[in-house]
């Protein structure tokens, strides 16, 4: 058994099962219940099986084997597993865990409307195709992998094909995702062109080799392609559209897993495979984190639909996972190499918690949606009292994303503060003034996450119900809230032991070749304590959390013992003013972020419309009703997407005009190209 | 095989193809068309002379029999079904036809081609007539308007692309000569039903009135 983990058959043995979970759930297709069952039971001991070998191969170290040479010279299906893919494969499989839990509940109002066997085939090939990303070691390789993973996503995202909306999205999703695709395949080639090679180990030998030129190139062509895929701005638009499309145990598997995909090959390429590098890219990279974290937390602001408010706050998350990595990229460049393995220490940090808040969040959402049949906050209200315990999860879900302590997110956003921090003690100007941006951004980040999940919680737990459907809204089932419960409780164990884990996260960028052969200081006095380099700040994760509990008791203790000593419970109606209390008066989602919406409304460019109904037109005097809309104007569909759009519509439109419909016409451009063909040769 | 002789088919060939571009006749082209066939089977018959290959034989053979005797039969019987005596116009009128035929001629022959033509350096000559006969071929179907000499164009490409591989010795085996040839006999039916439909339903050959079927 301890063997297998260790081996090529123990990957071969996850695959495996995955694929019996694909294949079988096809032989039933028109019995739901046994699909379920086929699928989850698949899924659940697949995850189970890989959360095992990620964590053996991650002590045992590399492992590297070639499954099948193929008859093309340049394709070979080989595999790579050092401590970085076993960390993402880790991450995979834990998210997929307790989604396959989760799902085992939610999938059942799929039951008669959709193929439930369609969706488990797709649901087990988008996890195998995820599998294979992070551990392929052949560029032609990784690029089917690669296809697999968007290919079987774009049939998740489109599973719920009634609704007009989501094929749309899924179309947006598909046409992005193979731009992105185009982008990497450029970047591929020029590899190729300068190593003769698609294999990652001869490519990383030989990258001296590549000119400045086109080294720089491929940075720019593989950070748009892996960036639309991990939905930097301003590539990101299929994001917000994509993801609330899909079933929500799938949404949480694409905005905590999927996107984590491209950071994964960033890390690979620019830390791994590319060494040395420019200082520039680095600073790219901190500059786009900065826009990505902070316009991501906006966009979330504005939003009333709690599933893209979750997605625009993926955008915020990759954004910070990129501060983390844009630091070591730096440091790299600076040669300091300590510090740039803090700063990647922190990104894997991020995007191991994000994984699990974000999951979370889509999963208690989905429940919601489930219960109330809209996505839209504003018709939510009151849900704590129907939904009390997926209340609590999303209220855990809710601190963990706003890095309040003691949760995962809080210590993740504290070492990646840190790297930041010690960056703006360099003595060069233009390093310093943008780790200044960067921090700046990740402070003001951190404040509005914050503002956006009261809203969130607020308006959807909190008050009255603000329609009918949320009070007939029952609590999640037994398999949702098991799936909820377990990510509550790695959001809040990744936090009281996170001094472990960042010291495990230090260990996996030991293993990368450009911090090979350094000797580390003790950068973590002990398991428990993180204290940043040159003991600039430090931050203990059980002191913390022994002052938390201590606050509390005596918090309870003060109200309980000393300012009520003297004071009798009495239960009455709450004072209204005279008037009756209706779900119209309270605050809306939207009310809430009006002020922050307008304090940045140079970016978001909000507009206000006022209507009003009256009862009678002629006099205007007794109001039927009045609305009042925020609208906030998308800057990269109006000033980059959609002048691109018409661009290319119009240069379409002039290559139309060689579409004659003459057949003559048709040959003679063939007589052309033969002859140019013939005159090449 | 003397190489003047083979020079003498060729240049038949090539001629019958300059004449495919001034015939007024669809007859006369149809015509054309069985002579340039019966010098390519001429050809092989050559190359089954020095090899004494039997399968050979036969494909020379099926080639007389679908090329030379069958494409006439049903391109007479398309004539005589919808009494089409006269070909459609053409794009160029006849003496700048001629101008476009003899660049193309000339460029065949030039030094920028000489890469290709001079595979077999004793062949060059016969190769350059072969690659000018496969322009003027292709310039057939650009330049004429009916369906019918297009169709004609299109079997000539093919005869002078045999002729460029026969004489550059790119023969394939005559499996795939047999497999040619087998495709040409599918594509002559569906040609002819397709000349058919379109007369039908346009009143005449002329393609450029399918402009009309665009969106």
């Amino acid at each position: 058994m301890v063997n297998l983990l260790t081996t090529e058959s123990g990957f071969f043995l996850l695959l495996l099962l995955y694929s019996l979970g694909a294949i079988g759930s096809l032989f039933f297709r028109k019995k739901d219940e046994l699909a379920n069952g086929w699928q989850s039971f698949f899924a659940i001991i697949g995850s189970l099986w890989g959360i095992f070998f990620s964590i053996s191969a991650f002590f045992t170290g590399n492992l590297s084997f070639v499954a099948y040479s193929s008859v093309f010279p340049l394709l070979s299906f080989s595999f790579h597993i050092d401590q970085l893919s076993a960390f993402f494969i880790f991450v995979i499989s834990l998210i997929t865990l307790f989604c396959s839990l989760y799902g085992i509940g939610y999938i059942k109002h799929y039951y008669k409307k959709y193929s439930i066997s369609a969706l488990g085939f797709f649901y087990h090939l988008f996890i195998i195709g995820m599998l294979m990303v992070v551990t392929a070691s052949n560029g032609l390789f990784f690029l089917i992998a690669w296809e697999i993973m968007s290919i079987a996503s774009y049939f998740l995202v489109v599973y719920d094909h009634n609704d007009v909306n989501n094929t749309k999205a899924g179309f947006l999703y598909l046409v992005m995702t193979h731009v992105g695709t185009a982008f990497i395949i450029l970047a591929f080639l020029l590899m190729y062109k300068f190593t003769n090679s698609f294999d990652f180990e001869s490519i990383q030998a030989q990258a001296v080799a590549i000119p400045v030129f086109i080294k720089n190139t491929i940075f720019i062509l593989a950070l748009i392609g892996f960036g639309t895929k991990a939905g930097i701005i301003p590539f990101h638009i299929w994001l917000p559209v994509a993801h609330p499309a899909a079933p929500s145990h799938v949404s949480a598997l694409m905005s905590g897993v999927m996107i984590k995909t491209g950071i994964y090959m960033m890390i690979r390429l620019f830390l791994d495979i590319l060494q040395p590098i420019p200082l520039w890219w680095g600073i790219t990279i901190l500059i786009i984190g900065s826009l990505s974290a902070l316009l991501g937390v906006l966009y979330a602001l504005t939003e009333h639909d709690i599933k893209k408010l979750l997605a625009y706050h993926s955008i915020e998350n990759i954004g910070i996972i990129l501060l983390g990595f844009g630091s070591a990229l730096v440091f790299i460049s600076l040669g300091n190499t300590l510090l740039a393995l803090f700063g990647l220490g922190a990104a894997l940090f991020h995007t191991l918690n994000h994984a699990t808040f974000k999951s979370l969040l889509f999963l208690s959402a989905g429940s919601v949606i489930n219960q109330t049949h809209t996505r839209n906050m504003e018709a939510y209200g009151g849900l704590i009292k129907y939904m009390p315990q997926t209340a609590f999860f999303f209220l855990v879900g809710s601190m963990a994303i706003s890095a309040l302590p003691p949760f995962n997110g809080f210590f993740s956003e504290w070492l990646t503060f840190q790297t930041l921090l010690q960056g703006m003690t360099s003595v060069n100007i233009l390093v310093k003034s943008t780790f200044v941006l960067a921090t700046g951004a990740l402070a003001i980040t951190g404040g509005l996450a914050l503002a956006c999940f009261v809203k969130a919680f607020g308006a959807t737990f909190l008050a009255r119900p603000r329609s009918t459907e949320v009070a007939h809204a029952k609590e999640s089932s037994l398999s949702q809230l098991i799936g909820m419960g377990a990510l509550a409780l790695c959001c809040l164990l990744f936090g009281i032991f996170s001094g472990y884990l960042g010291s495990l996260f230090i260990n996996i960028g030991t293993h990368l070749t450009v911090f090979r052969n350094i000797s580390l200081p003790p950068i973590l006095s002990s398991k428990i304590n993180f204290i940043a380099p040159n003991n600039f700040g430090s931050v203990s994760a059980l002191a913390l959390i022994v002052f938390l509990i201590l606050a509390l008791f005596i918090v309870v203790l003060l109200v309980k013992f000393v300012i009520n000593r003297n004071q009798k419970t009495k239960i009455g109606a709450t004072w209204d003013c005279g008037t009756n209390l209706t779900p119209r008066m309270e605050i809306t989602a939207t009310g809430f972020a009006r002020s922050i919406i307008l304090i940045f409304a140079g970016i978001l460019r909000p507009s206000i419309q006022n209507e009003i109904e009256y009862r009678d037109s002629k006099i205007r005097y007794f109001p039927k009703s009045r609305t009042v809309t925020l609208r906030t104007r998308d800057i990269y569909r109006l000033y980059f997407y959609l002048p691109l759009n018409k661009f290319i519509t119009t240069l379409s439109v002039r290559a139309k005009a060689i579409q004659s419909g003459s057949i003559n016409m048709y040959v003679f451009y063939i007589l052309i190209a033969v002859a140019i063909a013939l005159f090449l040769s | 095989m003397n190489i003047f002789f083979l020079q003498f088919l060729l240049g038949i060939l090539f001629l019958s193809i300059f004449y495919l571009h001034l015939a007024k006749k669809n007859f006369g082209a149809v015509i054309a068309y069985s002579i340039q066939s019966l010098i390519i089977t001429l050809i092989l018959f050559t190359s089954f002379l020095e090899t004494n290959s039997f399968f050979l034989l036969f494909v020379v053979l099926v080639t007389l029999v679908i090329k030379v005797i069958l494409a006439s039969v049903f391109f007479f019987r398309l004539i005589q079904k919808h009494k089409l005596t006269f070909s459609v116009s053409t794009y160029l009128n006849l003496p700048l036809t001629l101008i476009v035929l003899a660049g193309f001629t000339a460029i065949a022959h030039s030094q920028k081609f000489l890469s290709l033509t001079n595979i077999i350096p004793a062949h060059q000559a016969l190769l350059s007539l072969a690659l000018s006969a496969i322009f003027i071929s292709l310039f057939l179907v650009i330049n004429r308007k009916d369906a019918l000499s297009q169709a004609v164009g299109i079997l000539s490409l093919e005869n002078s692309i045999v002729a460029f591989a026969i004489f550059a010795g790119l023969e394939q085996s005559p499996m795939l000569q047999f497999g040619i040839i087998f495709d040409i006999f599918i594509w002559l039916v569906i040609s002819t039903v397709f000349i058919s439909m379109i007369y039908r339903h346009f009143g005449s050959l002329d393609t450029s009135t399918m402009k009309h079927l665009k969106d």
